[in-house]
């Protein structure tokens, strides 16, 4: 069974978002097992594997709180998406308050247990790092496209943009990504 | 004009290229002929090879769901407060740390004032007495140790 198993497949988040509104909270389930997957992809390219599942939390109890007053100006899914990009910014603003290294060294006991050597893993929370450095439009369409899996056509409709100016966009995205990692 | 044909068609070959990796999983090295989109083509590789695709169980989703619903309720309750925190919550309350300051001058006025004498007429440049000292020292003591206690507890 999949974890975006919905129970009201065909019901929009809109009328969804109205029926919360009007006291019936297990609606929310639905929008949480509907955008959980694309929340905890984009936390997963951003964030340290060991802090994913709390970003992620995170958005979600932002997301809970706040949607009683969802104006509905936007939609929903674009709504949880500065939700999740918020959340983020705030997990290295902390960081950093706390003055811990941008790079979390892991012993390669930790890392074994996954599976993985702890070359993997610097790889992977060096890769992020850059990512999240990159400037935002760049970030966003490399996310939109890798972690959300979205096609350009979707993307050029999200970002109100031509098709021709998006595929632009991820080249130079592509590029400065190269360039950061080879600094 | 060339530039731009030459730019346009470097933008859809790369795009295509993540199309064919991304939907499809063809592609498993760098095919270009460019040697400018190879070196971007192995960017592309890298990230997808860094985050293999990941899905949740439903048992973690669901012990995830449960864990936001119960933090979400203790955040929306409110938090207990005893009355000194209550009274000395300036951030929640502007008046009253208004108020305090405005305790907090006037004390400092009548005690930093020139002694009254008997006779009603003010002593200047005499010493303060200890007597009138003491209210007012008592006074800031007391509201200092609440102060206190209210932040300690």
């Amino acid at each position: 069974m999949q974890i975006n198993s919905n129970p009201l497949p065909d019901t929009s988040d809109e009328l969804l978002i109205q029926q919360f509104k009007d006291g019936r909270q297990d609606t929310f389930d639905v929008l949480y097992h509907r955008y959980l997957p694309k929340v905890y992809n984009r936390v997963r390219y951003v964030v340290p594997e060991s802090d994913v599942e709390d970003v992620t939390q995170e958005v979600f109890i932002a997301a809970l709180k706040s949607l009683p007053s969802f104006r509905g100006d936007s939609k929903f899914g674009t709504w949880l998406r500065t939700l999740t990009n918020h959340k983020v910014a705030e997990f290295y603003r902390k960081r950093s308050r706390k003055q811990e290294p941008q790079i979390t060294m892991l012993s390669e006991a930790q890392a074994q247990v996954d599976g993985e050597t702890s070359t993997m893993m610097e790889d992977r929370m060096f890769l992020q790092h850059t990512l999240q450095g990159l400037p935002e439009n760049y970030r966003e369409v490399l996310l939109l496209r890798f972690a959300e899996d979205m096609q350009f056509n979707e993307i050029a409709d999200h970002l109100n943009q031509n098709l021709e100016a998006v595929k632009s966009l991820f080249r130079r995205a592509v590029t400065a990504l190269r360039n950061n990692l080879d600094k | 004009m060339y530039r731009t044909t030459q730019n346009l068609q470097k933008d859809n070959e790369l795009a295509d290229f993540a199309d064919r990796l991304l939907n499809d999983g063809m592609e498993q090295d760098a095919s270009s002929s460019n040697v400018e989109l190879i070196s971007l083509e192995k960017t592309i590789l890298n990230l997808k090879e860094t985050f293999p695709p990941k899905k949740l169980d439903e048992d973690k989703a669901r012990r995830m769901l449960a864990q936001v619903k119960l933090r979400a309720r203790q955040e929306k309750e409110p938090v207990k407060q005893s009355f000194f925190q209550r009274l000395f919550d300036f951030q929640s309350n502007p008046q009253v740390g208004l108020l305090a300051a405005v305790a907090a001058v006037v004390i400092l006025v009548i005690v930093g004032l020139p002694s009254v004498g008997t006779s009603g007429e003010a002593l200047s440049g005499a010493a303060l007495s200890d007597a009138s000292y003491v209210p007012a020292l008592g006074i800031l003591v007391v509201l200092f140790i609440l102060y206190w206690i209210s932040r300690r507890k």
